[in-house]
């Protein structure tokens, strides 16, 4: 349960003291949380299940059951490894000092390792409303001044998804007379009903996700946020949905899995090609990663919705892989906003030669997203799309060609920005924490591309359980 | 040394190199950073040599697992074979004398090291290509030589006047690979779909035993696998980033795009033999590609003015015919073909480079001319490879081309008519090249004529090793009329030592058409020579300015307007669909049709502005809302349960 404790106590911590002190407790409190998600991670066997708290049936069939398996903790290690890289990128700028966005990143935090621990149904909503708040203030204070039609937008749009996937465990949890997960696994449904709860948390997590054409909540946002709530979004809230799928909807409602699976992959695989193709001529920097974003993350929904552990395997790789990829661009994307004064790429370029580590670090970024070899993309984007083409034969090539069009608009972005004769007369180049953020980001890349088989193994088994047929699930979950 | 201890030395070597220029390169002189990255090319070759002189038998060396799903796995693991080790020896042999080049060459370049880090990163992604023992391996250094190519194309991204024009020609390229990558990955798929192993071995045992010729699977995956080729090896379709690659330093399209990378697609095919041999429609398609690439390249070819544009041009060319022989199935042809024109395109491409270098950079063929007296040694190797790919007689290239044109006769007069066709027109693009470089009077102008010098003798000794191995190359595979036995040697030893090779027995002419077939070739590219000769030197036939041209000059000049065709054809109409895409689907049709919840919501958001005047009007409003949310939670909850 310390794994929740600790950045509760930091958030409340944070607002307490004066924001002089902010820094410092947004580093103690995210290494912390690091360190102790390390212990986790040494003292688990991933063929088991570790129970963090569980508590008798409550009124309305409430239970108070927090754990995770394999699949769950490597979650876990992500979310806390990704908020202290988001503190670090930060680290120059002018929200490090403010108690109120650590305070935030905090409850981010607690809200993203509840959903992940979550063993009960209306803990799992309760917790994927509560990181609402967080990244909704964050957005609303540090944002963009003059885009509140955006961020209602945006507000109102997940709002009615989560209303969705409400009703869809209500639905649930009332004929189970429960909402522990495990006796939300049991019950038996026919397929029609199966895909109607289906859908319930599909909308909640197609607009998470976001899937096309449910993604139109996303470009304005993240152009509209101030960079760590980019991060947040794009890193760890989005990846909210994919942990859905796989641990509560598809095994909750796998009876409906052979009919609703053809829609989510479509408008994935449309969302690949759409995604790039936008991105193409897309001339906001931010915006064109918002695309490239909706591209990759269709490949990975598509994956998830094919309902075996191999597709699952390269998901959690991307996962993990984008979560990595997105805040490398990202933050490159605000050192050319905050430093050139503008988004645009026709009025950027030449930047290399005045800010040549700037230059290195966001190639090297750029390269990882494109899933070149020894990245991890290059493993997770091969299984995916294979899984995809073993799956359909049309299917996979139109996936495939997500590698032609990813370099096309990877490549321009990063040409009209860098290359050339510089537009501007001077460029700030890396400070030391921006230099950090990009080593260690390219790092782990580096090494979950040469260690994918390791993590493969290790989530296996969880993948295992989830995708094993109904009448298997007494013997798994005491 | 075992044979797979060798081997790993050879192949880390070159990555050790990169890591450590690339990490402390920059504290290095110049003398270091060249000593390391050429020392372990040095080492790397040596050690191949080592191994080919051990190689008898196909040897997998097992590495590590790389990946274990559900149903399939796939090894990290190396083949050693006859095949593998040829082309290692290729890589690494002409790859030491190229870096031996760079060290002179790219003596006066700031990215010194950064260069000879790119070039040892591409050799180990060349290396990792051509020694793995399955096609996920090989794919992995299919994509990784694909990046180093970018890199190096770019490689001058800052410079003022070409930087961007060098940073697109880098992108086009890479693209235009990409294509082929996806070809290929597409093709691995269908062969895990039907073999469900990507081991090369493995494939060649389950269709030895069962060749499911009838199966269309098989035309499917030849077909992905030769859309992969034709990106690498820049055939037709995808040839034209190849001739926009030359904005690379010289020596990078020496090594990149003459001698290694380029010859990807044709190892692809050779390894694959196996299953292209079971395809015939898709053999036919290689030979009529290869044939088309070979004749409109080398057609292009003849009116480039750019010392580097017509040895690109001719690359593309030379490349076609190798495509041509895999479509006749003389996989080994194709691969003596491969050997000899890594030796004389390396040469002539470090030659133009000696000569831009003489010529402070200048490119254009116009402003050269009596080269010959001010550059000896560059002068005189040059004209080596030259006659070597024009295939003047006893040359290397003389030999490689005649086993091509022996298997065209054999296999339809009319093919071999036509490949005449494109072998004269070689001749003639690469002796107008020659005579104007390096005869007649200087054109370029006083001031320009005072700094030519000759290079170093860091640049010549690479270029001397060259010519002698463009000069003897041919013996590697002499014919059978030259020597009783050891005929064939390079043959007999693919052959002997490749999977599936050994059951492909080449054609065999008689001596006479042997003996005839090479005196028709010899006496054709002579006759080429006197007329060269005649037209550029005696009567000083200049090339001429662009507007001078007339009819068929015009079009080659051009390069056939096929850069402006796909421009059209593609590029045009897929921007034009991303604008459209964004401007009428993203935000006519979501954002403000169907999903247009803006204009609502933006409403309601000037409605609720009022709340919004300050943090404590905000805490208040999401305590109501929250109070409300959980009041009708517990609202349903209740109905729920209590029915």
């Amino acid at each position: 349960m310390e794994l929740l404790i600790i950045p509760l106590v930091f958030g409340l911590i944070s607002l307490i003291l004066p924001s002089s002190w902010s820094k410092l407790i947004g580093g103690v409190g995210a290494i912390a949380s690091l360190a102790l998600a390390c212990v986790h991670l040494n003292g688990f066997d991933p063929l088991t299940q570790t129970i963090l708290a569980s508590s008798n049936k409550m009124a309305f069939g409430l239970t108070f059951n927090f754990g995770y398996d394999a699949f769950g903790l490597v979650m876990v290690m992500l979310t806390n490894a990704i908020i202290p890289i988001i503190l670090l990128s930060n680290w120059n700028r002018e929200l490090a000092n403010n108690k109120l966005f650590t305070a935030l990143v905090f409850f981010m935090q607690l809200g993203l390792l509840g959903l992940f621990t979550a063993q009960d149904g209306m803990l799992f909503y309760i917790f994927w409303e509560f990181t609402l708040i967080p990244i909704f203030l964050l957005l609303y204070w540090f944002g963009a001044k003059e885009n509140n039609k955006v961020l209602f937008k945006f507000f109102i749009y997940t709002l009615i998804g989560s209303l969705a996937m409400l009703l869809a465990l209500i639905a649930l949890g009332s004929s189970a007379n429960s909402f522990a997960y495990a006796d939300l696994k049991n019950v038996q449904l026919t397929q029609e009903v199966a895909c109607w709860i289906m859908s319930g948390f599909l909308l909640a997590f197609a607009i998470k996700i976001p899937l096309f054409p449910f993604h139109t909540w996303q470009p304005a946002t993240y152009t509209s946020s101030p960079m760590a709530g980019t991060m947040l979004l794009s890193a760890l809230m989005l990846k909210m949905a994919l942990f859905g799928m796989i641990k509560w909807m598809l095994p909750l409602t796998s009876e409906g899995i052979e009919i609703m699976k053809w829609p989510v992959i479509i408008l994935g695989t449309i969302g690949i090609i759409y995604g790039a193709i936008i991105a193409i001529k897309q001339n906001d920097i931010k915006t064109l990663f918002a695309f490239a974003s909706i591209s990759h993350l269709g490949l990975i929904a598509a994956g998830i919705m094919l309902f075996n552990t191999a597709a699952w395997s390269g998901a959690v790789i991307q996962i993990i892989n984008h979560s990595l990829i997105s805040i490398g661009l990202f933050l490159a994307a605000d050192i050319l906003e905050k430093r050139s004064g503008t988004r645009n790429l026709s009025e950027l370029g030449g930047i290399a030669k005045l800010a040549p580590r700037f230059g290195f670090w966001f190639a090297v970024t750029v390269f990882a997203a494109l899933s070149i070899p020894f990245s991890a993309g290059f493993i997770g984007e091969f299984i995916l799309i294979k899984e995809l083409f073993n799956f359909h034969l049309i299917v996979g090539i139109l996936a495939a060609t997500s590698l032609i069009l990813g370099a096309v608009y990877m490549l321009r972005s990063y040409q009209l920005s860098m290359f050339g004769a510089p537009k501007i007369s001077s460029f700030e180049d890396l400070s030391w924490n921006e230099i950090a953020v990009f080593i260690i980001l390219s790092l782990l890349i580096l090494g979950i591309g040469l260690c994918s088989s390791q993590i493969i193994e290790y989530t296996e088994p969880a993948f295992r359980v989830l995708t094993e047929n109904l009448t298997s699930n007494q013997q798994i979950i005491e | 040394m075992a044979v797979d201890k060798l081997i790993l030395i050879l192949l880390v070597l070159p990555l050790l190199g990169a890591l450590v220029n690339g990490t402390l390169g920059k504290r290095f002189s110049n003398a270091l950073v060249g000593g390391i990255a050429t020392g372990v090319m040095l080492v790397s070759f040596c050690c191949a040599v080592l191994v080919f002189n051990q190689t008898n038998d196909t040897k997998i060396i097992h590495l590590f697992n790389l990946l274990k799903l559900n149903d399939f796995h796939i090894n990290a693991s190396l083949q050693v074979d006859a095949l593998s080790i040829w082309m290692t020896l290729i890589v690494t042999g002409v790859g030491t004398l190229i870096h031996v080049f760079s060290m002179g060459y790219m003596s006066h370049d700031k990215g010194f090291y950064k260069f000879f880090t790119y070039l040892n990163l591409f050799i180990f992604s060349m290396l990792l290509l051509i020694l793995g023992s399955n096609y996920f391996v090989l794919f992995f250094g299919w994509e990784g030589v694909g990046i180093c190519s970018y890199l190096l194309i770019g490689f001058h991204y800052s410079d003022a006047e070409k930087g961007m024009a060098n940073s697109i020609a880098a992108r086009k390229a890479f693209i235009m690979n990409r294509i082929g990558d996806a070809g290929l990955l597409i093709g691995l798929f269908l062969i895990l779909a039907q073999f469900n192993t990507l081991e090369f071995t493995q494939i060649a045992e389950k269709l030895a035993l069962d060749p499911i010729s009838a199966n269309g699977a098989i035309v499917g995956i030849t077909l992905c696998l030769f859309i992969a080729a034709t990106g690498k090896s820049a055939q037709i379709p995808l040839f034209t980033w190849l001739p926009d690659a030359m904005a690379g330093p010289t020596p990078v399209s020496a090594l990149i795009h003459a001698a290694t990378m380029v010859t990807a697609g044709i190892y692809l095919v050779v390894r694959s033999n196996f299953l292209f041999e079971l395809a015939p429609l898709t053999k036919d398609i290689i030979l009529g590609i290869g044939f088309a690439t070979s004749m409109v390249a080398a057609f292009i070819a003849m009116r480039q003015n750019d010392i580097k544009k017509v040895l690109a041009y001719s690359t593309v060319s030379q490349l076609g015919l190798m495509f041509v022989a895999l479509g006749m199935g003389a996989y080994t042809v194709a691969i003596f073909h491969v050997t000899t024109h890594a030796f004389f395109k390396a040469l002539l491409f470090l030659g133009s480079g000696s000569v831009i270098h003489a010529m402070s950079d200048e490119q254009d063929i116009r402003l050269m001319g009596g080269l010959a007296k001010k550059l000896p040694i560059t002068h005189l190797t040059f004209l080596i490879g030259t006659l070597a790919i024009a295939g003047f007689p006893l040359l290397s290239g003389f030999y490689s081309k005649d086993e091509i044109l022996g298997h065209a006769l054999a296999h339809s007069p009319i093919l071999y008519g036509t490949i005449m066709i494109s072998v004269a027109l070689t001749a003639a693009y690469m002796f107008r090249l020659y005579f104007l470089v390096f005869h007649g009077k200087f054109r370029g102008g006083e001031q320009l004529e005072s700094h030519v010098h000759e290079s170093k003798a860091i640049m010549t000794f690479p270029l001397v090793v060259l010519a002698i191995l463009s000069i003897f190359g041919g013996l590697l595979n002499l014919p059978g009329i030259f020597l009783k036995n050891g005929t064939h040697w390079l043959q007999n030893f693919l052959n002997a030592h490749t999977a599936g090779l050994e059951k492909i027995h080449a054609e065999h002419a008689s001596h006479t058409t042997i003996l005839a077939l090479m005196a028709v070739a010899s006496t054709m590219t002579i006759a080429i020579l006197i007329w060269a000769y005649y037209n550029y030197v005696k009567k000083n036939r200049l090339a001429l300015a662009d507007k001078e041209l007339v009819g068929w000059q015009l079009f080659s000049n051009a390069k056939l307007y096929i850069d402006e065709l796909y421009n059209f054809l593609f590029v045009k109409p897929i921007e034009y669909v991303s604008k459209m895409a964004y401007s009428i689907i993203e935000i006519k049709v979501l954002n403000q049709g169907i999903f247009g919840f803006a204009n609502l919501f933006g409403k309601a958001g000037s409605l609720l502005r009022y709340w919004q005047t300050g943090l404590l009007s905000s805490y208040l409003f999401w305590m109501v809302i929250g109070l409300i949310g959980l009041i009708s939670y517990y609202i349903i909850k209740l109905q729920f349960w209590n029915f």
